[in-house]
């Protein structure tokens, strides 16, 4: 990966009235780079995604694509390709006229363009499929002429708005690994909106998480897990426990061994047994739930304060444990994680 | 699914023809009869003559008819066309306060008798001439069932179709304009060409509001069609029937061929 900026928000805002949907957004994407921005519904990533396709007008701040303002330049002449969560194929043409689409556009002659729709089929194994129109082919296929649609053309950043959204839950995997090498191979600079953290863990370079229209933190996956920025990031990114820890104690009075701050505790750093609490970082309550999630067994332990905590460890914890009965979670002191004070 | 050789399917068969005949059966007698070779209505037809037909083309006041009623339904199924669509689009892609009320209203002139919107308009122009009796008159009346009709067609078409595509068009290089032609005009072509010819149709064939509207100088073809069965009733009534039957029969086949295409 290179280092050379490709695209660059530049405090970046939208607001509609007196809501703000994205606020003075600041994010730069190297080329060849796959930024995730993840968050949930109605945190502004996919305003972020359309006003760098050009469909939404920005308040505030500016664009730069390849070094070059694209603030105010119209949709259709933007060097970007877009696959729609929709996939938005044309219904009235074919499979290879619908990736033929962008091309024609640009003027590009006959000859070049039979060849490079041939290649784009190729690589995207839609071949034999060229004269079907879209509503003639399976989801996936569809999925994949909608890439190869916004690929071909060669954009100087691609746009993904959520493209695995509508397929079932098997393809969304191999689809998106799949996604993730063609996206190195060609060395394609991406935006990619998505709600599904993990989604956004399996194949980004960097993560933006967005929340309430603020960018809360920019990282790499392990970035944002272990070391998450705010509460939000916290909870959003994996499963947490959190705890406010001051004097030694957290809120609801467990002991702690550990800095006075908000505290982020992995339930998988969280190890059940079934000896009594003694000292700090341990604590007993009841067994509320054992749910076997195949790699391993989660439990939710009901303290005596009223907190649920959450435990994962391997699926024998279903053998040692039984709802309704006490546990005693542990961990150390390396095990939680302070969030910088906000 | 009832396999239809099971005794079911044989009554679902046989009830289905009852319904054709039903349905089509005084077209088939009109038709029969204009062919007959005597100088009043008959059926069954006695002898077989085509001079019926020799006498409606040679007729003046039918022909006149006929391009009235091709003007005035060409003209109501393009201004309906165009407004219809406009109203769907704004109807189906923008959600403002009270759209659902504004569609059912668009919508109700359909559920009215001809009768009653005819007597309705007549009240109307008398007390407020806005415009002078005859075409001017008619094409307004009839935009009041012909819009509702592009309306009725083109708000579904709209609905399936994907806003997005529009965007994608953009987003590949082609500006607004462009992205209107090549895209969302042909996706919504056997949709707009099929509400076309159903308000086409419907102006073609109506005769309340062309009766209680229409000057006596430049009547539609229908209004000449019932004066002359009031007065005459020779098979000559007949003939055109027949001829304006297979006209609108000619034209559903070619907007289905179309559309199936």
């Amino acid at each position: 990966m290179t280092n050379s900026a490709e695209l660059v928000l530049d405090g970046l805002a939208r607001r509609y009235g007196s809501t703000t949907a994205v606020a003075r957004m600041d994010l730069t994407v190297a080329a060849g780079e796959l930024v995730a921005l993840l968050g949930p519904s109605g945190c502004g990533k996919t305003t972020t995604l359309r006003m760098v396709a050009g469909f939404i007008e920005p308040s505030e701040g500016r664009i730069l694509l390849r070094g070059k303002d694209i603030t105010t330049m119209p949709a259709h002449q933007r060097d970007t390709g877009m696959v729609f969560q929709s996939y938005a194929l044309f219904p009235h043409l074919s499979v290879a006229e619908n990736i033929a689409f962008g091309l024609k556009r640009r003027g590009v002659a006959k000859a070049e363009i039979a060849e490079r729709v041939a290649r784009m089929v190729s690589l995207l194994q839609l071949q034999g499929l060229e004269a079907r129109l879209p509503k003639q082919l399976s989801g996936g296929q569809q999925q994949r002429v909608a890439v190869g649609r916004a690929l071909v053309i060669n954009p100087a950043v691609v746009l993904l708005d959520e493209p695995f959204s509508n397929l079932d839950a098997l393809l969304r995997e191999g689809t998106r690994i799949e996604l993730r090498r063609l996206q190195t191979e060609l060395g394609l600079t991406t935006l990619f909106v998505t709600h599904d953290q993990a989604e956004a863990m399996a194949i980004s370079d960097r993560i933006a998480v967005m929340n309430k229209g603020r960018l809360e933190q920019l990282g790499t996956p392990r970035e944002v897990y272990e070391r998450p920025a705010t509460r939000f990031v916290a909870s959003f990114i994996g499963r947490a426990n959190i705890l406010v820890s001051r004097d030694g104690r957290s809120e609801d009075g467990i002991p702690l061994d550990a800095p006075d701050g908000t505290l982020v505790l992995r339930p998988e750093r969280v190890t059940l047994d079934d000896a009594p609490a003694e000292g700090p970082n341990a604590v007993s309550g009841t067994v509320e739930l054992l749910s076997f999630l195949g790699t391993g067994t989660q439990a939710v332990l009901r303290l005596p304060g009223g907190r649920q905590l959450l435990a994962e460890g391997p699926a024998s914890l279903a053998d040692r444990f039984r709802t309704g009965g006490p546990a005693t979670a542990r961990w150390t002191r390396g095990d939680l994680v302070a969030l910088p004070p906000e | 699914m009832t396999s239809l050789r099971t005794p079911l399917g044989w009554v679902l068969r046989g009830m289905a023809v009852l319904g054709f005949v039903y349905l089509l059966g005084p077209l088939l007698v009109i038709v029969a009869a204009s062919f007959s070779d005597t100088g009043y209505l008959a059926f069954p037809p006695q002898g077989f003559s085509l001079r019926w037909y020799q006498a409606a083309l040679a007729d003046q006041r039918y022909l006149n008819g006929f391009f009235v009623s091709l003007r005035l339904g060409l003209m109501v199924a393009a201004l309906s066309l165009v407004i219809g669509t406009a109203a769907a689009v704004a109807l189906t892609r923008f959600a403002f306060p009270g759209s659902t009320l504004l569609e059912a209203l668009f919508l109700s002139p359909l559920v009215l008798p001809a009768l009653v919107l005819a007597v309705a308009l007549t009240l109307f122009f008398a007390a407020n001439p806005i415009a002078p009796p005859g075409m001017t008159r008619l094409v307004i009346s009839h935009l009041l069932v012909g819009v509702p009709m592009v309306l009725r067609v083109m708000l579904p078409v709209l609905r399936r179709v994907d806003p997005a595509i529009e965007e994608a068009a953009r987003n590949l290089g082609a500006s607004p304009i462009k992205a209107f032609f090549l895209v969302t005009l042909p996706v919504l072509r056997p949709g707009l060409i099929a509400a076309a010819a159903l308000a086409f149709i419907f102006s073609f064939d109506e005769v309340e509001m062309a009766l209680f509207l229409g000057s006596v100088r430049d009547a539609p073809l229908t209004v000449v069609l019932y004066g002359a069965a009031q007065m005459q009733m020779d098979p000559t009534v007949a003939a055109v029937s027949s001829m304006l039957i297979l006209l609108a029969l000619l034209l559903m086949v070619a907007q289905q061929m179309y559309a199936n295409r």
